[in-house]
């Protein structure tokens, strides 16, 4: 990679990727699979699902090991006989692929690393050892396939996260950012645990992360007060991953019905509140992206 | 009387397991009117507990301890309640877990929980359940209610195929069935044809309360 991905989300907005689940449905995911087992069972789908994103303007595609650490991978029947370093490796070089296929210029491999499953006391029996141990396998593996960045996301416990990015600086130079995971109450937003986006950024800024930010959960009109607040309390780069709404049923499938535009339009107003990287979560697809891309490029 | 009501309900909104299975000892020590302890003191923590959640107040910690200390509260007086000849105060009995295909649990269990917490009944089946041991177990075990938490897009239509199962076996009139996890809301509910969706722990309980009770 020629250009420094540090540098570049200095100077512009930077168009993250969107979900993966409903994609991996549309494309056939069977019940019973986990979404991990297709970077080696079926590669070509997966390649096909980053090469829709690199199309859609995409310029961050993320590594489809959101649940590909040993400690979640060992809690299901599928993911028990997957070996975790492989899987993330090889999940990296798919992207890689993706973007040489495309002859895509300016991309960046993200490798993707969520919640390992466990939880902390009192909630559950996760130590810092454990977490550090677990995302250190996995930030190896990604490292070996060829990342260009970490993306550690969905962390709905600040403890976690920090496990996750001292593994990461553990085992590779590459920038790593951290996205954490908030609801909103009537008192603001909160993790799970209770971490406020004040203290995730102070937190997160002394660990070294490179860019910080929240995913899930919210929708995106939900997402830009929280954009505010962040930025309320950090210098760092921001990124942010709504939700597209919540799905309904249709034919038996669980769909998405936010129009992409409706989306873009509110990415909009949290690249003013002060985002410098944007993307989508849950019920995202190409479509968003492309409508995310458009606003984007309008502005130039 | 009114200070040991009191201290029960500090008890658990403290999540101070010790010092809620004291006062449940002490409670049968002085032989204090059970149910009324049960109520006004050790329940009536747990709900401020609920409360205090849904505002921003509380978090998952302080929402665990609490229900884990009235969970010690009640194996203490539970035992008495029963030989004491009192009604067994069960609200109804939840068949609960997470559906096939997907391994989250610890929202599940939260419920479960809180549920056991708030005086229902608990049988909770763990992650990743087959649709046809929700509905044998629940068929077998008379459960009132099916509580299914799905956390996966790729997972929550396996929400529908239970309650597709119960109409088979034509149990549907007969098992309620709630549902919850991060991608669904009530919308969702009503397009499965479920009774009900809660958005957490606490309002599971006033949800599984409302649909066993009506």
């Amino acid at each position: 990679m020629d250009t420094d991905f540090r540098e570049i989300i200095n100077k512009r907005v930077v168009l993250f990727d969107g979900g993966m689940g409903s994609m991996l449905i549309a494309a056939g995911l069977g019940e019973g699979e986990i979404p991990e087992q297709w970077n080696l069972e079926r590669p070509d789908r997966i390649i096909a699902i980053h090469a829709a994103y690199l199309q859609a303007g995409a310029e961050v595609i993320q590594t489809n090991t959101f649940g590909a650490t040993g400690l979640k991978l060992g809690a299901s029947a599928a993911g028990k006989k997957l070996d975790p370093a492989g899987v993330n490796e090889a999940a990296a070089r798919l992207v890689r692929e993706a973007l040489e296929g495309e002859g895509a210029e300016d991309r960046f491999v993200a490798g993707d690393m969520g919640p390992c499953g466990e939880l902390f006391s009192p909630m559950g029996r996760l130590t810092p050892a454990m977490a550090r141990d677990t995302f250190r396998e996995q930030a190896r593996a990604l490292e070996r396939g060829g990342v260009d960045l970490f993306l550690i996301e969905t962390m709905y416990d600040l403890r976690e996260a920090v496990e996750a990015l001292r593994a990461v600086r553990e085992v590779s130079d590459k920038p790593a950012v951290v996205e954490l995971t908030f609801d909103l109450k009537s008192r603001g937003y909160f993790t799970l645990v209770g971490d406020t986006p004040r203290k995730a950024a102070a937190v997160l800024e002394a660990e070294g992360a490179d860019m910080i930010g929240a995913n899930c959960t919210l929708t995106s009109d939900k997402m830009i007060g929280l954009v505010s607040e962040f930025r309320d309390n950090t210098g760092l780069p921001l990124l942010f991953q709504p939700n597209a709404g919540h799905p309904e049923m249709e034919n038996g499938r669980a769909v998405y019905r936010q129009p992409p535009g409706d989306f873009a339009g509110d990415t909009a107003r949290m690249i003013e509140a002060g985002a410098n990287a944007v993307g989508g979560c849950c019920g995202t697809d190409p479509r968003f992206i492309r409508a995310i891309r458009d606003y984007l490029d309008g502005r130039k | 009387m009114i200070e040991h009501l009191k201290k029960c309900a500090q008890a658990v909104l403290e999540g101070d397991d010790r010092q809620a299975e004291k006062l449940a000892r002490l409670t049968l020590d002085k032989d204090y009117p059970l149910l009324e302890v049960i109520d006004k003191g050790f329940v009536k923590g747990i709900r401020e507990v609920g409360r205090l959640w849904e505002e921003g107040t509380l978090f998952l910690p302080e929402l665990v301890m609490g229900a884990e200390a009235m969970k010690k509260a009640m194996a203490i007086l539970q035992p008495a309640l029963e030989s004491g000849g009192h009604e067994q105060t069960k609200a109804g009995l939840v068949v609960i877990g997470t559906i096939e295909g997907d391994i989250h649990d610890i929202g599940k269990t939260l419920v479960a929980t809180m549920l056991s917490a708030n005086g229902f009944g608990i049988l909770d089946l763990g992650a990743d359940v087959p649709v046809q041991r929700f509905v044998d177990e629940a068929e077998g075990k008379k459960a009132d209610c099916i509580a299914i938490s799905a956390l996966l897009t790729t997972t929550m239509p396996g929400q529908k195929k239970v309650i597709e199962e119960l109409d088979r076996r034509s149990l549907r009139d007969r098992i309620k069935v709630i549902v919850g996890g991060a991608p669904c809301d009530e919308k969702w509910a009503l397009d499965i044809g479920a009774d009900g969706y809660a958005g957490d722990a606490v309002a599971a309980v006033a949800l599984a309360g409302r649909v066993i009770g009506g």
